[in-house]
């Protein structure tokens, strides 16, 4: 069981399954919700991910034709959504995860987007955009 | 002069001074409020920040003791914190600037209480926490 919550605590969820596809987006996007260098998502089996409590507390936002981004209203912290053109799949940002996600981020995406102020000193694979 | 704006465009900011002290703080407060591996965040003048546009769509949620961070209620993006001990400067989530700052952290703080799935991996100096 993974659980997570956001900062003020209003919203909790729980991943009874294992997260996968782990990466750090550097999109400019991800860049201002986040505000942030960069965001760090996996994905988990939307059968597997419930909220406990604070769903009512959830304010989306649709950054894009294919992203609605979630947020708690009370204290701001990004929050894991669905994702739009896989319903089965949703997008966790690890962030705000409590436990160790017993994944890893694997490479960086939309590199090409990536802050001036911010170097990538690691060694994963680097893609522009996407895989 | 720098300019900074929220993901849908709601709230806009300028600065006109300096950004001092960049670091990345890895502390939970930061990592949860942002949904990140750390924050990056520069420390601005008041005197030298001002809202363009969209300054009544920031929320601000007191997150210890006289700190509030403030982020776009309609689109979650994190923009300023605030201190109410010290009203005289703010600091800057560098995410949200649209602006190269010509700023880059110079440190990391807090890394004792680093995520376990993000590693450090550049050379920058690290303390475990704030130092004074």
């Amino acid at each position: 069981m993974i659980r997570g919550s956001c900062l003020c605590g209003d919203v909790r969820f729980e991943i009874s399954g294992k997260l996968s596809e782990a990466s750090h987006c550097h999109c400019s996007m991800c860049r201002k919700a986040h505000g942030a260098a960069f965001g760090t998502y996996a994905a988990a089996k939307a059968a597997e991910f419930r909220f406990e409590s604070g769903e009512d507390r959830i304010t989306r936002y649709r950054s894009s034709a294919e992203v609605v981004r979630a947020f708690c209203a009370r204290c701001g912290s990004t929050l894991p959504w669905p994702r739009e053109t896989e319903p089965d799949v949703v997008d966790v940002v690890l962030g705000v995860l409590d436990d160790d996600p017993g994944v890893r981020p694997s490479h960086h995406i939309f590199v090409a987007s990536k802050a001036p102020w911010y170097e990538i000193t690691d060694t994963l694979p680097q893609y522009a955009t996407r895989p | 002069m720098l300019r900074g704006s929220c993901l849908c465009g709601g709230v806009r900011y300028e600065i006109t001074g300096p950004l001092r002290g960049a670091l990345n703080c890895h502390c939970s407060m930061c990592r949860k409020a942002h949904g990140a591996a750390f924050r990056s965040r520069a420390g601005v003048k008041a005197e030298d920040f001002r809202w363009l546009q969209g300054e009544d769509l920031v929320t601000w949620y007191e997150t210890s003791t006289g700190t509030h961070r403030g982020f776009c209620r309609v689109c979650g993006a994190k923009l300023l914190s605030r201190f109410d001990f010290d009203a005289t400067w703010y600091g800057l989530p560098l995410g949200a600037l649209d602006d190269d700052p010509r700023v880059k952290p110079k440190r990391h703080v807090f890394v004792a209480y680093k995520a376990p799935w993000y590693e450090i991996t550049d050379d920058l100096p690290q303390h475990p926490e704030l130092p004074q």
